[in-house]
């Protein structure tokens, strides 16, 4: 930090009321991101009447963003703490292919895929896990590996994957609840409960100070290690959730699903207000990084702008959010 | 003439800061001048405008009377403003020679660098500062000092006018810091002019030829040194008075709080034994690497003991974890404040309650009006500068940053407190306070272990003074009628090497 005293009586460094109402702007990113996604709706809205703001749009949307969704809420929690994981996109895939065998080949019941599903999540979890706290490898490097890993797992376990699964099995990943089908469902109740776990628990906020300084995290008393592991085990759980719930909307195991989504999440995650150096971050913002980027996606499909466009958009939004960041904490050393 | 360095009317904010107010100074050729403040007096500010790593709000910073524009790093080192800073700048992958060069490499021949030419200017350059180092060594394997010669061959290796120096001796020992002074007495014979940051009386008096005070980012005043007393320049830095005498024994210690027989942790810990009693100041000193901080990880928990055993108050104890240690009633407030101490960018609340809530349990939510009723009370009972609860703590002086790790302690109410280095980075008035505070935690029955590198605070705080060398107990002694030359004297018995210079 800088060789500076709080000065308490003398007025801070003065500066035009537009620069203070855009520093305001760029201090919530939850509140950046509420308006830039309620602006970017009533445009379309306005401009697409026909289009838009249909229920039909919103539930294509909703089903979507799901799977990103899940996930980001375990990226988020995981970046709070200081650390991500780059296996999610591998982990999901290998969990809907398991899923799908058990199911689909060996003729199980279809909670049992569920339950297969999210303890395959799990354990692809527990493995990345226990090679970041217990060998001490650098999450980037440690979930590089398992990335290719479980991805090469799921091609040696189910070949071009399992087609069909089974009907009731297909019943987990498209039933209908008020005109939106369950997937969204799934989200609205992991990102509830994460969100208010997060926010409100004792337990949970302890990722924070890990993410803050974990070795002062350490002095205080707080169980770096075991609470890493967990994160990577709750992530790889809601990885293994999304991955059933894929394959059971399709009713269909791809072994190649999930491809490049890991960096679709993080990329979420950060627009969301997570850093790479942790500490930072809610449940809530990631959330709207996710609805963002899929606004955005949708906007695009509907203007016939092309699909060759939205990763450059993704791309740029992302940078500006980061720039607004590096405007607010401009100046501080 | 004009003088080498003059820097006039300058100013700088940060947010919710004023570490600069319009101040004037003027460094001669061959001038050491000292820069001396509390800490957040804007000493280090003033040294990085003047080094090009801060830009200035107002005024102007002139070079033999041609004032300088907006300068980097780069550009000052280019007009001869070099600047040693008190993180340090060096690659510790890359070599001595590399280092002192950055960036600016001898080349041949379509860019490639020419390491023979490279390695020999380096190695006449750390010869000039009287030293022998290899320019193809890596700089990691250095030691703190080394590194810092480094640091200034580095500056030396442009046309050196003028070196700042921002608390050069604080990973530094005693005999390390003469040599450090040796060299930049001669650099100054050599017309360099020296800009030395510094909060430590002794090296001013040592060292330097004038002094500049700051206090609050203004200029209190410029004085020759031979002209000053240690009471002047504390009463210019601090505005008062501060008495730092022994502070008397409050009654006799009571029962045996901890008491570690043969702790060994390997390599730092070899064999160390003491006692710590209720009510008993007991300070743990001797150099630095002699296992001081590691011999309190391995009694916390941190740290993996491979022998001896531990009992605190009576009962067998050997935490796995510090959360084993803190619910056992021991608290640690550790040496590095910033890098293990502190949630930097967290509000202070946080900090202070983050243990509390971690060891007492008693709620599964957050709620943040208790942790801010918690706080509140702590900033009221130690005078806590902060405007607020929810302040970042990293926005703090080093004084109250210290007060806030001491809160988070005293929130749990601990039975034990060690304390390593309880005042360091932290300014005079400040420290008279801490003292008081850990005081008056041992007159409420408090065991505590201070580990100080700082033989006055020792002499100051210790009911007993326990030694430690190499990794070993060295011997104890009462606290009353403890001299630095007798802590020395078992400080350096098991070490090779018992060169040591005066105490600081």
């Amino acid at each position: 930090m800088t060789d500076a005293s709080i000065a308490r009586d003398r007025p801070l460094s003065r500066e035009a009321a537009p620069l203070r109402l855009l520093r305001r702007f760029a201090d919530s990113r939850e509140l950046t991101l509420f308006i830039l996604v309620a602006v970017l709706s009533l445009v379309m809205a306005a401009v697409y009447p026909q289009n838009f703001p249909t229920l039909a749009n919103a539930r294509a949307v909703l089903l979507n963003l799901a799977p990103v969704g899940i996930l980001v809420c375990g990226m988020m929690l995981l970046m709070i703490g200081g650390t991500f994981d780059l296996s999610v996109g591998s982990t999901l895939a290998l969990a809907g292919v398991w899923a799908g065998v058990v199911v689909g080949w060996w003729g199980w019941p279809a909670w049992a895929g569920v339950g297969v599903g999210l303890l395959v999540g799990g354990l692809a979890g527990l493995v990345n896990g226990l090679i970041v706290t217990r060998l001490g490898i650098n999450a980037l490097i440690a979930t590089l590996g398992t990335m290719a890993i479980f991805r090469g797992l799921t091609y040696v376990t189910a070949g071009t994957g399992v087609t069909p699964i089974s009907d009731p099995f297909k019943a987990v990943g498209q039933t209908v609840i008020l005109g939106l089908q369950s997937p969204f469902w799934a989200l609205v109740a992991v990102a509830g409960a994460m969100a208010w776990l997060v926010a409100r628990t004792r337990f949970f906020r302890q990722y924070y100070f890990i993410g803050g300084n974990s070795r002062a995290a350490q002095l205080s008393g707080i169980r770096v290690e075991r609470l890493t592991l967990l994160a990577f085990v709750v992530i790889g759980v809601l990885a293994g959730l999304a991955g059933v719930l894929g394959a059971a909307r399709l009713n269909s195991a791809v072994v190649n699903a999930g491809v490049g989504l890991e960096l679709k999440v993080i990329t979420a995650t950060v627009l969301g207000g997570a850093s790479l150096k942790g500490g930072e971050g809610t449940i809530l913002g990631g959330l709207l990084g996710v609805v963002f980027i899929a606004l955005v996606e949708n906007a695009m499909i509907i203007n016939a702008v092309g699909v060759f466009w939205q990763p450059l958009v993704v791309g740029l939004v992302l940078l500006i959010a980061v720039s607004l960041d590096r405007f607010k904490t401009q100046g501080r050393r | 003439m004009a003088p080498r360095l003059l820097v006039q009317g300058l100013s700088k904010s940060f947010p919710g800061v004023r570490a600069l107010d319009d101040v004037t100074i003027e460094v001669a050729r061959g001038e050491i001048h000292a820069l001396l403040g509390e800490n957040g007096a804007g000493k280090s500010t003033l040294g990085k405008i003047v080094g090009g790593v801060y830009r200035a709000d107002a005024g102007t910073v002139a070079l033999d009377g041609r004032p300088l524009g907006a300068l980097d790093e780069r550009e000052a080192g280019r007009l001869g403003i070099g600047i040693v800073h008190q993180e340090g700048s060096l690659v510790g992958q890359l070599s001595v020679a590399e280092n002192v060069f950055a960036g600016r490499q001898p080349t041949r021949a379509l860019g490639r660098i020419d390491r023979r030419a490279m390695n020999d200017r380096a190695s006449a350059l750390i010869a000039r500062l009287g030293v022998a180092l290899d320019p193809r060594a890596r700089v990691d394997g250095l030691s703190s000092a080394e590194a810092q010669v480094v640091e200034i061959a580095k500056c030396l290796s442009q046309d050196l006018k003028v070196l700042i120096l921002d608390e050069p001796t604080a990973a530094l020992t005693l005999n390390e810091s003469e040599r450090l002074f040796d060299i930049v007495r001669a650099l100054a014979r050599d017309g360099v002019s020296v800009i030395y940051v510094s909060h430590r009386l002794a090296e001013i008096f040592a060292l330097c030829h004038r002094v500049s005070v700051l206090k609050d980012g203004r200029h209190v005043g410029t004085r020759d040194v031979s002209a000053v007393t240690p009471a002047d320049l504390i009463r210019m830095m601090v505005g008062r008075e501060v008495l730092l005498a022994r502070q008397a024994a409050s009654g006799t210690p009571g029962a045996v709080a901890l008491e570690a027989r043969g702790i060994e942790s390997l390599p730092q810990v070899r064999d160390m034994s003491l006692t710590v009693r209720e009510g008993e100041i007991v300070c743990l000193a001797g150099l630095i690497g002699a296992g001081r901080s590691e011999f309190c990880e391995a009694l916390f928990g941190l740290r993996r003991r491979t022998g001896g055993e531990a009992r605190l108050f009576g009962r067998p104890f050997a935490p796995a974890a510090p959360i084993e240690a803190i619910r056992a009633g021991l608290g640690m407030v550790p040496e590095d404040r910033k890098h293990a101490g502190l949630f930097l960018d967290s509000s202070v609340r946080d900090n202070v309650t983050v243990a509390l809530r971690r060891a007492a349990g008693g709620g599964l939510l957050h709620r943040p009006a208790e942790d801010a009723a918690v706080a509140r009370r702590f900033i009221e009972a130690l005078g806590i500068a902060t405007p607020s609860d929810a302040q970042a703590v990293g926005n703090l002086s080093g004084g109250n940053q210290q007060k806030v790790l001491l809160a988070k302690w005293l929130a749990l109410d601990p039975r034990l407190l060690i304390v390593d280095e309880p005042t360091r980075g932290v300014d005079v008035g400040a420290r008279a306070e801490i003292y008081r505070l850990l005081r008056d935690l041992a007159a409420r029955g408090v065991a505590l272990l201070v580990v100080s590198s700082d033989l006055p605070e020792v002499l100051t705080l210790a009911d007993r003074v326990v030694v430690m060398a190499d990794g070993r107990l060295a011997g104890e002694m009462p606290g009353e009628g403890a001299t630095e030359e007798a802590i020395l004297q078992l400080a350096t018995r098991h070490t090779a090497v018992a060169t040591l210079g005066e105490a600081a």
